[in-house]
């Protein structure tokens, strides 16, 4: 495959898989904008860039698995801090046993072929 | 300050302007929430310039919010509840009228129907001399035959009208009301 598919495959890949992502690293608690890409940067196949994050972020918001609170800075002004909702806890729990049946399906078709 | 930088004011007001298609408090949080971006990045040690470059030309930006926020569906609970706003406008505004379209146009198609039929039976009966003898007939029975067709004829046409509305009421309520899978959800 030419590194170019690969970056296109691994983009579109990303782009399914970032919002479960995202929605799991809130488990841990309330997060800013600024915490939640770095965090993703840190993971190397996850570093989708802020241009993605950001507006994929306010998405969930305005489906309410998100919601915002503006919380004090020790530097400089107060920041927009998300969390899950209750609703968001529910899409975490659902997208997390697709995504397991999803390992699983693949786990096996990468270790035994298809088999039928 | 990073806050009252040229370039970052500038790449701002340009994102803000993009943003028109949002609603106003929307277009406000999402600038705060890039002003904050830059706010913390620079502080954590970045270049401006490299800030502004890995948030990418303003309206690429502005357009992944326009994908997220206008080409996506908006909150599912909102739709419904706009959904059932829907349903019970059409209960209240249409139920008085459906009622008396049906009751008139089924009263008008069953008995002008009937009626001509018998009408126009009537008279065949009367020219041929076979008329019932409790049958009372004061017009001519030219009359009965020119009449029967007719009154028929309208009978057939208020209930060609009844089905047509009906269909039409059904198709407005399957609009509305959801649809199985998203009922499901």
């Amino acid at each position: 495959m030419q590194s170019g598919e690969l970056s296109e495959w691994t983009s579109q890949l990303r782009r399914g898989v970032l919002e479960l992502c995202i929605l799991h690293l809130l488990l841990g608690g309330p997060s800013y904008g600024y915490e939640i890409v770095t965090r993703l940067d840190r993971l190397g196949p996850l570093s989708a860039g802020e241009n993605t994050i950001y507006p994929l972020l306010r998405r969930l918001k305005a489906e309410r698995l998100l919601d915002t609170t503006l919380r004090d800075s020790p530097a400089g002004p107060p920041r927009l801090y998300y969390r899950l909702t209750p609703d968001g806890r529910a899409r975490v729990a659902s997208l997390g046993d697709e995504w397991k049946a999803m390992v699983r399906a693949v786990a096996v078709c990468m270790d035994r072929g298809d088999q039928s | 300050m990073t806050l009252e930088h040229p370039l970052t004011a500038r790449y701002l007001g340009k994102l803000s302007d993009a943003l028109s298609a949002l609603d106003p408090a929307e277009r406000h949080e999402v600038v705060e929430e890039i002003r904050h971006h830059i706010a913390d990045a620079t502080a954590a040690g970045r270049p401006l310039e490299g800030v502004l470059e890995a948030l990418g030309p303003v309206d690429q930006l502005a357009r992944a919010y326009k994908v997220e926020l206008l080409l996506n569906p908006k909150d599912p609970r909102e739709r419904r509840s706009w959904r059932w706003l829907r349903i019970v406008g059409l209960i209240a505004l249409g139920s008085v009228p459906t009622f008396v379209i049906c009751v008139v146009l089924g009263s008008i198609g069953l008995s002008f129907s009937l009626s001509g039929i018998a009408v126009f039976v009537a008279g065949v009966a009367a020219y041929t001399g076979d008329l019932p003898y409790w049958v009372e007939m004061d017009a001519p029975p030219w009359v009965a035959l020119v009449l029967g067709p007719p009154l028929t004829l309208l009978g057939l046409l208020a209930l060609v009208g009844l089905v047509a509305y009906v269909r039409f009421v059904a198709r407005l309520v399957r609009q509305v009301l959801p649809r199985p899978r998203e009922a499901a959800v």
